[in-house]
């Protein structure tokens, strides 16, 4: 047997002992582990910004009020010297807006002694990161903080995103702040809100209220303009992008509600008995797609833009366009006689791009589509069609091979890989009357009836690396990631478990990486952080799932495995 | 293509239009669907008895205060009777305590006009189970209940239990009780309490407290006596017997903070680097195994024994015995003497349950083990050491070959089988630097690190019939079934979801089974109850999952497949 003395240095010699930070900075100098009281009258002063002003007031309150008590203690020495009094904030550009690429860099610094901390940042949304930073070194009851620290941070990706599906199950308002409050503490920049789909059409638009009085789940299951203001708001005072997508010309039975006669195959089962599944009428059940040669379904599809590109200021806008099904259209007359005259499926999808990207791009927006609208293998538009400097691809099938796809045919992507971000994957089926579950005891269980199984775990989700396999050329066009939760089987009462802290590794990954510098995945150290990451989230009221029993918290290292995975 | 109308009509006509009740009924009786009004002075008159007396009292709360507001509105005649006013109770037997195999039958008339239903049960267990029934006929703004019915009602299996790991992670006592109460509303009626293990101690023993004051997490994290009473007096409130597990001889690290002496491997590393699988020191990190060779090993059992069979009344107590480990025995120097002369460490485990289990037995209990006394493949007992009569074997591992295993020993069982009850399974894995996940992205995910993947899906949990391939003899020994949430990766925070609604579907398998009258599957029928129910459980404070999008509510039967599995 192994002397496990041995083993036992081993494994502490790796854990950090200060203070955890989640996501880790790129560069923090902490030479000594000291820290220096808060003082009780202890200030934040910051330049005047709408939102960073609200920032700061918010962290303020909360360094005051959160008194976190670490998991494991922390080996920290308390210095005699002053308490702590301000933070100074210095913003270099106040006016540079929140938007794609915006310069998150920040640099703090809390001295060893002296009263005054310092955080500088090119704009106000680095300046929100850093005050994150900031709120994480401060701990305990009476507070202290850490010192003679120095944080230079910025991050990896751009884009870092965390897409809800609110059609399929409606989530509250509260729920969707909750949401955006949390993946700032994660530094994450981008709520991608998937608002509408077949089942059901949330968002009251003013132009087409119809659409949400006929389409939603009822009217207390309605998002109304006052309200996408006020999570928009909220997003700003987070530093979060609101980046919407209305997804068509698939996904739209719930158009039908207020507009039957643009909908092809609605209200239709799904898969019909006797019909193989190529015949099918929708990816899955909530059938209808838009007509392309209805000239109607064109006069809504504007009134949607502009309602929406008038709510949501972010410039991106996500179309969608993602699993148009060959036998919806087929349902159809006018697309019958159509195809009799030659015609094809993919040029009637060219007919809907061609009818509605320029009118998106004339309102100032770059659109994403899900990467169906170039690789799908049966319908699909040419890629002149998508001007690369004006469309990003949103990839989801086939792990790197798509992503490489895409970004080698030129395009900019966000990786949502099912294989890796997509956090509903690894609970099973919402089919009724699935026979799959009826078989005899010993049959294989295989992926439990979910499509993309097994579930995400956050060392899947930390592992992955969007650039896989690319040029360092081809590596440029990836945005950053994004993970994904669609809400089949998820709703309100499970958003927190499913989100975090599976979310929080995707965020570590794309703001710092999964490598320390000598370039070895951290993965050890992680679990150690993301255990007090994910307490300390729960502290602040998300109800993040636990990542390890509490005796591994407690034993550092004793939980780890020492071997090989073969 | 087929036609989509005849198979709308099809689907529409297997749904169930009225109330539904879950688990279903063994025989309800309601030829016509009417409602009456509850009186707003409707009473619940039943005979004194200590528990019954408070159910009533809780339900009559229920019942005014629930409003229940079905997703699919009930068709349903209302009559222009006279309000109901009163439920008028009769128990035969008062006198009959809650232990295993009392008879829970009831049977519930509600008039089609008149002002008194009438419960009738043989004990006040069974009058509990009616008193739900009753509840979940209630419904709406005011209250209104089903008219003209007759429910006779009786289980199928007689033990209906979930176990929840209190060691691994802790639980607050709220949760606890939130869980009883639940479990009651779902009709089952054993709260298996897997109170200790490797992890942390956390129940404070009177006559040897040190072992939860240096083993448990911590001050906060313990069960007090008075604790264990509130639970137990809650469980016979809601007629749900509480079984206590301590777990004995591995599984026992927590029991090391107190007596070092008597744990073998204690606080060593559980596989240590460069050992086969074959020589890890404990099942999972946590090490220890009560040593069999000291004496004061059988000093603590005993006071542990005591105070368990004091604090606990039910007449069975769970003495765990799984996973015993052979190199935490083969670490300590008296066992390795031992071993020397050629005893072996079957024989050690066979000298620790002769001097354990005549002592359990001596306080009138019936004793549970978990299979592995008897079936594990290194170190078991003999089936002579286990009488029959006097022992109960749980069944975990392979499905249903080693319940046949058991019952055709002649043990009575319980079926927890880990590929259908485990509901932890699916949420990959919890140990640290585990390099599994640091492969390439090509790599197959198999069960995404978890060992006992896929999740287990209330389909699957529903559809399992633990008497499979039993000769009618046989199936007579299988008592019931037991989901088992273990607790690597839950605690609080993820609790409700975790057990809910999938235990429901442990729940009505086991109440009334998984089969309609004509012997069919009832699983399509079974989604949209569950749909109802777990919609009542959340409005009850239980936050149960979703098992499908409100769009499949709200258009019945156009979630289904109607494609057989291939």
């Amino acid at each position: 047997m192994a002397n496990p003395t041995v083993i036992l240095l081993f494994i502490f010699a790796v854990r950090c002992r200060g203070i955890s930070m989640w996501p880790q900075p790129r560069t923090m100098s902490w030479p000594v582990h000291s820290a220096t009281p808060l003082s009780p009258s202890f200030a934040i002063s910051s330049p005047y910004h709408r939102y960073l002003s609200v920032a700061a007031n918010r962290y303020l309150k909360l360094i005051k009020t959160e008194n976190y008590h670490p998991l494991v203690p922390q080996k920290v020495n308390l210095t005699n010297g002053p308490s702590l009094q301000t933070l100074i904030i210095t913003v270099n550009n106040l006016a540079a807006p929140l938007t794609h690429g915006v310069n998150e860099s920040y640099s703090l610094s809390i001295p060893m002694s002296g009263n005054r901390a310092t955080l500088i940042a090119e704009t106000a949304w680095g300046a929100m990161r850093g005050l994150e930073t900031f709120r994480q070194l401060v701990w305990g009851k009476p507070r202290r903080v850490a010192a003679g620290v120095e944080v230079v941070d910025w991050p990896i990706y751009a884009y870092r995103g965390v897409m809800l599906d609110t059609s399929r199950n409606y989530y509250d308002v509260k729920d969707i702040l909750r949401t955006i409050g949390a993946m700032s503490a994660n530094k994450f920049n981008v709520f991608h809100w998937h608002i509408t789909d077949a089942e059901s059409f949330p968002v009251v638009l003013p132009s087409e209220p119809d659409l949400a009085a006929k389409g939603s789940y009822g009217s207390e299951f309605q998002y109304s303009p006052a309200d996408i203001s006020r999570i928009i708001e909220y997003g700003l005072q987070h530093g979060v992008r609101v980046l919407p997508e209305i997804n068509a010309p698939a996904h739209t039975g719930s158009w039908a509600g207020a507009y039957p006669e643009i909908v092809t195959c609605s209200n239709m089962f799904w898969w019909p008995a006797g019909s193989n599944w190529a015949d099918r009428l929708a990816s899955q059940p909530g059938t209808g797609h838009l007509n392309p040669l209805n000239p109607k379904t064109y006069q809504v599809m504007k009134n949607v833009i502009d309602d929406v590109t008038e709510m949501f200021p972010d410039s991106f806008y996500h179309a969608g366009a993602d699993e148009i099904i060959p036998g919806c259209w087929k349902a159809d007359p006018l697309v019958q006689s159509y195809l009799a005259k030659n015609g094809t499926l993919s040029q009637l999808l060219e007919l809907f791009v061609k009818s509605t990207l320029p009118y998106i791009l004339s309102q100032n927006r770059t659109v994403v589509y899900w990467e169906d609208i170039l690789l799908d293998s049966n319908i699909k538009v040419r890629s002149s069609l998508l001007p690369t400097e004006h469309v990003i691809l949103h990839t989801w099938g086939n792990g790197p091979n798509n992503t490489k796809k895409v970004v080698s045919s030129g395009y900019r992507t966000i990786v949502s890989s099912s294989d890796f971000y997509f956090l509903d994957c690894g609970h099973g089926s919402f089919l009724g009357n699935n026979s799959q579950y009826d078989q005899p005891p010993f049959a294989d269980q295989g992926k439990g009836g979910s499509w993309c199984s097994p579930f995400k775990t956050w060392q899947m989700i930390y592992n992955y690396d969007i650039a896989y396999n690319l040029t360092e050329e081809e590596a440029k066009l990836v945005l950053g990631g994004e993970a994904v939760l669609w809400s089949e089987l998820a709703d309100p009462e499970v958003l927190d478990p499913r989100l975090w802290p599976r979310a929080s590794a995707l965020a570590e990954v794309l703001w710092s990486g999964n490598r320390d510098e000598m370039g070895k995945k951290r993965y050890a150290a992680a679990t150690d952080r993301l255990n007090e990451w994910r307490y300390r989230m729960v502290g602040r009221g998300v109800r993040a799932e636990p990542i390890q029993p509490r005796w591994c918290i407690n034993n550092p290292g004793m939980c780890n495995t020492v071997h090989p995975f073969t």
